[in-house]
């Protein structure tokens, strides 16, 4: 758990090209979070009821539940993309709700994959994976020699100028996890990524996530409801009605 | 892949709709152009006028119609006398329908005066005094009036001979029809008033002489106002109406050209609502979000910039050449007309696109995850 003072890289990045020092939490703690909840609609909708856990640097967290248990919202706060309502969430010990800049956090530090893909219809791979690295300061050809390298781990090299109407879902995927990794971030945070997918391209997609997290050892948490895929993770977080319900370690993830 | 190159894509990803907007902003612009290039080039045809007559100061009343208020021709005499005045030449101008033209400039002169000096028979001649029913034509007023040496012209009741055809070195000159002072005075039962007393100043006269020339004329003629020759048709309330007209009409379509950009331009946000959000989620800063569609909208208003200004000349070309208006028309489109439609399309733009870029930039990256 917590080992304080001690230091962390947090990634390959830009970012990650600095130590940081952690003043709170231990070096290998990425997440951390405290009575975290989330509300809606002045009260109404309340997606998040007071949550507390801790992610450690390389684990692979499957959060799992039904539809409206939270865990979307909950990989929204862990990205930044959204504030919680109340209760805090610290990364490496400080806390997402003091950070100044959380365009930098989400360009530098997490990669986000989501369900629908979501790449911009009118660039091509190359081009999409390229679209998170003008927060950086790489030159027009940094970028693309960067994009083609992504491109070529995710097996894709041969389809960098086909738009993403001409890929397939699994295709589509593979250049969203390249777009992902554009930054070198430490996190990885997945929403259903094969929740688009036939069984094939799930598992090919699932395939390459797992393997690229083995290779660069970032921190994977990935949103899902398929029991199947959390069977792969190192640690299961169960999520229902806004609580989690269980957190257990996987005995022997594959 | 360059910022650029997406913001070109944003553009072109509704390549009908940023063409009908591309074609709002021309037509804007193609106002702007038309419409003052039309009045300056009233303007400095005019000025060109009279410099071909050498007038020095012009001497008329002209209020806030198209010529100026007739006076007595008496009028002139409290001139001549005084210092720096080397001659003085009445005048009779007026705007008439002839025959198959709607508008035509009919300008008598005194007889023997200098402003008949500097005409150059092409064809046939002058009138030979100020009695005989004779008129000389512009080389332009020939054409539009298909008229030539021989044939006659009907001025309002009276039937008179084309006796020459002249060039007068300008536009207006060349667009004018042209008699002896006396005659039209009677045609047009205006028998002892003028309305304009061209006059030339003694060689070496500098500006500042004539400025005070100016003013004593003024204070001595309560009846007309003298300016120097240059400054005459800009200071006439006629032509400050008309290019007030011009200005106001060309905002009006620029305005119309802002309110086209912005519509687009929201749209455009509206539907890239997911997409803005998703850039917010990898990582884009909100003032690069910004700065996107703040530059696609400036981007739209550059191309609409240049067709309008391409539609604006083209189209004051071909005005010049209708048959209606030949001799009337020799619009000034200068270069820096041109910059300034372009930079006034480029503003358009910009002021099109704050709010749009304002609210693309306040969108929140959550909605990345929904849909």
């Amino acid at each position: 758990m917590a080992r304080h003072g001690q230091t962390h890289a947090p990634g390959n990045g830009e970012a990650g090209d600095k130590l940081m020092t952690l003043p709170n939490g231990g070096a290998g703690c990425v997440f951390e979070a405290i009575g975290l909840k989330k509300e809606y609609d002045d009260g109404q909708v309340r997606a998040l009821r007071g949550v507390d856990f801790r992610i450690e640097q390389g684990e692979f967290v499957a959060i799992v539940g039904q539809s409206g248990s939270g865990k979307s919202t909950l990989l929204q706060m862990l990205g930044a993309l959204d504030h919680p309502s109340a209760g805090s969430l610290l990364y490496r010990g400080t806390s997402l709700a003091e950070r100044a800049d959380l365009a930098a956090y989400r360009a530098h530090e997490v990669g986000f994959i989501f369900q629908a893909f979501h790449l911009l219809p009118t660039f091509t791979a190359l081009e999409n994976v390229q679209i998170p690295m003008f927060e950086t300061h790489r030159s027009v050809s940094e970028r693309n020699q960067r994009a083609r390298e992504l491109l070529k781990l995710v097996g894709l090299e041969s389809r960098q100028h086909h738009f993403p109407a001409k890929l397939s879902g699994g295709e589509r995927q593979r250049v969203a996890i390249a777009r992902s990794l554009a930054n070198g971030a430490s996190v990885l945070l997945a929403d259903e990524p094969t929740g688009n997918l036939d069984s094939e391209n799930a598992a090919l997609v699932l395939d390459l996530i797992v393997r690229l997290r083995r290779e660069q050892n970032f921190t994977l948490v990935l949103v899902t409801h398929d029991i199947g895929i959390a069977a792969q993770a190192s640690r299961v977080i169960e999520m229902k009605d806004g609580r989690i319900v269980s957190d257990r370690q996987n005995a022997n993830p594959p | 892949m360059t910022f650029l190159s997406i913001v070109t894509h944003g553009l072109m990803r509704r390549p009908v709709r940023t063409g009908l907007t591309l074609v709002g902003i021309s037509i804007g612009i193609a106002a702007v152009v038309a419409l003052v290039g039309i009045s300056r080039g009233f303007e400095s045809s005019w000025e060109s006028g009279m410099k071909s007559r050498g007038t020095d100061i012009v001497v008329s009343n002209m209020g806030s119609a198209l010529t100026p208020k007739p006076f007595p021709a008496t009028v002139r005499d409290r001139i001549t006398a005084l210092p720096h005045v080397a001659e003085t030449c009445a005048i009779f101008v007026e705007l008439m329908s002839i025959e198959t033209a709607e508008m035509m400039i009919v300008s008598a002169r005194e007889w023997g005066g200098f402003s008949w000096k500097n005409l150059k028979v092409t064809e046939g001649r002058l009138p030979r005094d100020a009695a005989e029913p004779a008129v000389v034509l512009g080389k332009t007023a020939a054409e539009v009036l298909k008229k030539k040496v021989g044939d006659t012209l009907q001025l309002e009741t009276e039937e008179l001979a084309v006796v020459g055809i002249v060039d007068g070195g300008a536009v207006v000159e060349n667009g004018s029809v042209i008699l002896s002072l006396p005659l039209m005075q009677k045609i047009t039962a205006n028998e002892g008033k003028i309305n304009i007393i061209d006059l030339r100043a003694t060689p070496g006269t500098s500006k500042e002489e004539m400025n005070q020339l100016s003013a004593e004329i003024t204070r001595l003629i309560p009846e007309a106002r003298a300016v120097i020759a240059s400054d005459h048709i800009r200071n006439s309330q006629a032509y400050k109406m008309i290019r007030a007209m011009s200005w106001g009409t060309s905002l009006l379509a620029v305005l119309v050209g802002v309110l086209g950009v912005m519509n687009t331009m929201l749209m455009t946000v509206f539907e890239r609502t997911q997409e803005i959000c998703i850039l917010l989620a990898v990582g884009w800063k909100r003032r690069r979000i910004f700065r996107m569609i703040l530059l696609e909208s400036a981007l739209l208003g550059f191309l609409g910039g240049i067709g309008g200004v391409a539609i604006g000349v083209i189209g004051v070309k071909v005005l010049e050449t209708t048959p209606a208006l030949r001799g009337l028309l020799e619009a000034d489109l200068n270069v820096r007309l041109l910059v300034t439609a372009v930079i006034i399309a480029v503003v358009v733009g910009v002021i099109s696109g704050l709010y749009p870029a304002w609210r693309s930039s306040r969108l929140s990256p959550s909605h990345a995850l929904q849909g």
